[in-house]
């Protein structure tokens, strides 16, 4: 290895062969980190996921999951003596900081804290506090997350930075696909779609919010279908609601949408929307407009970020339902959207920026 | 003197610079600079900066601001006055920079493509500036050494904004209002918001005597280039071979020069005056800099009128001496009431104090003046305060008993029961085993507002306990004695030229003379005299403040040299005790006690208005 070039210890949830925002977000990040300048090999430790089918990206090098807490404290603790010297250990998730706070020290590596949404929005025990006020560097998805966090976390504002999520290439605009228009019997309609888990603990995403407006945007245009994709124990909860509010018909549950077929969703939908009140960031907007559909969300937390604070997506009160017909029904009048919010939000911007706080934390003047 | 402003939206993510909001961040602060204005955008709309100007110095179209440079690569937005910009300038010229305008702000445009960042140690003066350089993409803040003039940035980890007043950043409209209960429970202990925080979380004040950078990845932390404990250290570990003679002829020699150096301007410029020592030895030496017509003016109160309380006339006295165009500016409660809103809506931060300097200011605007002289940190420099004997005496009784462990939390506990049944008692008096035994304790003693624990009463636990935590006040009031000063004087003079003055004092100086469009000057605030004053002070405080009384050519009056540092007051704490709208403290049954000072009351009603 190169004397200046530094290795990194991932400590992470999962990311190769894992599934979710998180572990899509850990496969941008590392793929990304094990090519910047001046970083030589970047060992992944994941404590979930499955073995990645494809192979990994040049410079990273993943370990066997270790599920067990205990087995995978040890199995750090292990790795870490094994690959000295260190110079840096990336902590995937703040309930893993206390850990990775432990091996930094003993290292005398540089402590990287990345933080995604309600995980750090609210404050932890004093364990995972200082170990977080140990981190050279925190990097959190939005700007939502990082000001929830420096409410209770007492570092230097100057420390923690936004390395924001990103899109993949697959997201792209195109035609309303014929076989899902006849699979869902949607010729002639309009499309209000949202993306989610429908799980009863994240009732947040505001699902019940859309369905109760609905009334109000079919008198407006009655041909709306409401597609809901993704599944979970919430689904029933819905179901009930929207018989209440007499919009059955026009709200599909689609279940759990293959990643095969996510991109084509997007495009059969007019309207993206999603009034959550508890997005960290919210890539299901992202993967909307780079399909070229306008979208929606709420102003209440991460989602501005992906909004571009409303410059790319209309962004209301999730809670207030006149602002959500009202957005729905002009969304629905409207053209297209252009995709300018997602390319703000591409890779290559996710790199370059991830190689300057490499640069200017880890390299210029150490 | 101005207003200053500028975004930069340094993250890829980020929107680019909102035009409208840059102009309601500047317009906000139109007091500050009602001269002109002006804006300057970067090609690719990613920085904005923005000015109000209060013309002083070349008062010509030229001297507009932001300035860029002639190859536009830097561009500067600046508040404040470098006082030796002259010299600067010859040197720069010499090295072959043109100048266009006769402008300090343009020195520093020069100065800084000369040295880069570390321009900020040649600057003389009061400054706030933010300067762009295109070719590193990135922007410069700095701050004066004693922080005179003010500075606050709020970074919501996409988007830079800074401008020279908390409340001009919220007039933008994006910055998030959320409250930071380190700012509450600081302004709570000290009567002002301790720096860097201030009563909102997103905002905060570059430190006095630091710079900060920010770039694409956003802002660094900031470096401090100036530190008073520092210039004490230096000056104890000094080896002086002068003779008393010797110091005492240096001292009025730095004091002069200092004066002469605030006097640079191109409009006139007049001098506060109160009885005290501080502003009347200013005025004579502002006469000795060669200054002959001095305007000064005197507040004074209708009800203290031929009372031992009132200080007019002695000001007078000193102002015939000194033959100055003297005016003494009477002050009724009908008018404090009649300003009441406007100085609660001026106020930036929540305070204490203030109100004097507003009602001085005005008097000095209604006279025409654009900048005047104060006395202000004359007591920092020249140990005037009863703390610089205080602080040190209780340190040295206290530190043995305070080093046994939980005796000062069973003595505090046991204290403030009693003190419950005997509201005389001083609730600080509870504090003192706890406190008393170190410096940045017994300087919390001494200049405390309410005690630590004492603050859930008023601000409610949650917020005392966070603000606590974040600020942590003696850690927060420690690290300012580092490197540590060895006498006791050099820690007292840091302490109080660090916190109170620079929180409190300089600071309502700053909100409350340019709500009325007036720069206030203060030659006792820099850090060339304090070089020389210090190397005396550590050595032999306690002739120090009779040293400045006799330092002009025609000594102020002796009388004005022995009167002991208290005995004139003003009738506002009365007035405020008196206005209807300020009752809020009612609701609070600590406040409600009989004897409870009456500035924790005011306190109270500030932070609730």
């Amino acid at each position: 290895m190169d004397e200046r070039s530094l290795r990194v210890l991932a400590l992470v949830t999962d990311a190769f062969g894992g599934y979710g925002g998180i572990a899509q977000y850990n496969r941008d990040f590392l793929s990304a980190l094990a090519v910047c300048e001046g970083v030589g090999e970047v060992i992944v430790l994941p404590c979930a996921g499955a073995r990645p089918k494809s192979a990994l990206p040049p410079g990273v090098q993943q370990l066997y999951p270790v599920k067990s807490k205990v087995g995978y404290s040890i199995a750090a603790l292990g790795i870490a003596q094994r690959y000295r010297p260190i110079d840096i250990v990336f902590c995937g998730h703040l309930f893993m900081a206390p850990l990775a706070a432990i091996i930094a020290k003993l290292l005398g590596a540089s402590l990287w804290v990345q933080v995604h949404g309600n995980d750090a929005w609210e404050e932890l025990s004093g364990l995972y506090r200082k170990s977080a006020e140990m981190a050279a560097l925190i990097t959190s998805v939005s700007r939502y997350t990082r000001r929830r966090m420096l409410e209770w976390v007492r570092i230097e504002p100057a420390r923690v930075k936004i390395l924001p999520n990103t899109v993949e290439p697959r997201f792209q605009p195109g035609p309303k696909p014929d076989y899902l228009l006849d699979r869902h019997a949607l010729h002639g309609k309009k499309v209000l779609l949202t993306v989610s888990r429908l799980a009863a603990a994240e009732r947040y995403k505001g699902h019940d919010r859309v369905i109760r407006v609905l009334p109000r945007v079919l008198a407006e245009h009655p041909e709306t279908m409401y597609l809901i994709a993704g599944d979970g124990d919430d689904r029933p909860r819905l179901k009930v609601l929207a018989e209440e509010v007499r919009v059955a018909q026009n709200v599909r549950f689609l279940g759990l949408v293959s990643d095969e077929e996510l991109a084509d969703h997007f495009r059969i939908a007019d309207v993206f929307v999603m009034p959550s009140t508890g997005e960290g960031f919210g890539i299901v907007f992202l993967e909307a407009m780079a399909s070229g559909i306008r979208v929606i969300g709420g102003n209440k937390d991460g989602s501005l970020d992906a909004l571009g604070d409303g410059v790319f997506g209309t962004a209301i009160n999730p809670e207030n339902g006149d602002e959500l017909a009202s957005a729905i029904c002009t969304a629905l009048n409207s053209a297209p959207a252009n995709t300018g919010g997602a390319i703000r939000f591409k890779a290559s911007a996710f790199t370059e920026h991830l190689e300057a706080l490499v640069w200017s934390n880890f390299i210029a003047g150490h | 003197m101005c207003g200053i402003a500028g975004i930069y939206a340094y993250h890829y993510a980020a929107n680019s610079v909102d035009h409208a909001e840059l102009r309601r961040i500047r317009d906000h602060m139109t007091a500050r600079g009602p001269d002109g204005f002006g804006e300057w955008h970067s090609q690719d709309e990613r920085v904005g900066l923005a000015h109000r100007r209060l013309t002083i110095i070349d008062l010509s179209e030229r001297g507009a601001q932001p300035m860029a440079s002639v190859d536009g690569k830097l561009v500067v937005t600046f508040n404040g006055e470098i006082y030796n910009y002259r010299q600067l300038r010859m040197v720069l010229e010499s090295k072959g920079y043109a100048f266009r305008t006769q402008t300090d702000t343009e020195v520093l445009l020069h100065l800084y493509a000369e040295k880069g960042e570390a321009m900020v140690n040649d600057l003389r003066g009061m400054f706030a500036f933010g300067l762009w350089d295109a070719e590193k993409k990135a922007l410069l803040l700095a701050r004066d050494p004693y922080g005179i003039k003010p500075l606050y940035y709020a970074d919501d980890g996409w988007t830079l904004r800074f401008a020279s007043q908390v409340k001009a950043l919220l007039a933008g409209g994006k910055v998030c209002e959320n409250p930071d209960p380190a700012g509450w429970v600081g302004f709570c202990l000290f009567g002002s918001v301790p720096e860097p925080f201030t009563t909102y979380r997103e905002i905060r004040a570059l430190p006095a005597g630091s710079t900060l950078w920010v770039d694409r990845i956003g802002i660094r932390e900031a470096k401090q280039y100036f530190s008073i404990a520092e210039a004490y250290c230096r000056a104890e570990a000094a080896r002086s071979s002068r003779n008393d003679e010797g110091l005492r002829r240096g001292i009025r020699e730095a004091l002069l020069d200092s004066v002469r150096h605030h006097l640079v301007a191109d409009v006139p410029v007049g001098a506060f005056l109160s009885s005290g020592i501080d502003s009347g030895a200013l005025v004579g030496l502002m006469r000795d800099a060669g200054q002959q017509d001095i305007q000064t003016v005197t507040l004074a109160f209708e009800e203290f009128r031929g009372r031992n309380e009132d200080e007019a006339p002695l000001a007078a006295e000193i102002a015939a001496q000194y033959g100055t165009r003297h005016t003494t500016r009477f002050v009724t409660e009908q008018e404090f009431s009649h300003d009441l809103p406007k100085i609660l809506d001026a106020m930036d931060q929540p305070t204490i104090d203030g109100l004097n300097t507003w009602f001085v200011s005005k008097a000095a605007h209604e006279l025409g003046l654009k900048v005047a002289i104060s006395g202000l940190g004359g007591d920092e420099l020249f140990g005037g305060y009863p703390s610089f004997r205080d602080v040190p005496l209780c340190v040295r009784g206290l530190a043995i008993p305070a080093r046994i462990p939980a005796l000062g939390d069973l003595a505090r506990c046991s204290l403030r029961s009693v003190c419950q049944f005997l509201p005389s008692v001083n609730p600080k008096a509870a504090g003192l085993l706890k406190y008393g035994g170190t410096f940045a304790g017994a300087y919390l003693l001494r200049r405390g507002l309410f005690m630590p624990w004492e603050l859930a009463d008023v601000l409610g636990p949650e917020v005392a306990r966070l603000g606590l935590r974040r600020l942590a006040p003696l850690r927060h009031i420690e690290n300012l004695l580092t490197p540590r000063p060895r006498t006791g004087f050099g820690k007292v003079a840091v302490l109080e030229s660090s916190l109170y003055m620079r929180n409190q004092l300089l600071r309502d100086t700053d909100w409350a003379s340019m709500a009325h469009s007036l720069e206030v000057r203060v030659p006792l605030v820099d850090v060339e005299l304090l070089s020389h004053v210090a190397l005396v002070t550590t050595r032999s405080p306690s002739r120090a403040k009779r040293m400045l009384g006799s330092s002009p050519r025609l000594p102020l009056p002796s009388k004005v040299i022995e009167r002991p540092k208290t005995g004139f007051g003003t009738p506002i704490q009365a007035w405020l005790q008196r206005d209807s709208r300020l009752q809020q403290w009612r609701r609070v049954p600590a406040l409600a006690v009989n004897k409870c000072p009456w500035a924790r009351r005011w306190a109270f009603d500030v932070a609730a208005a």
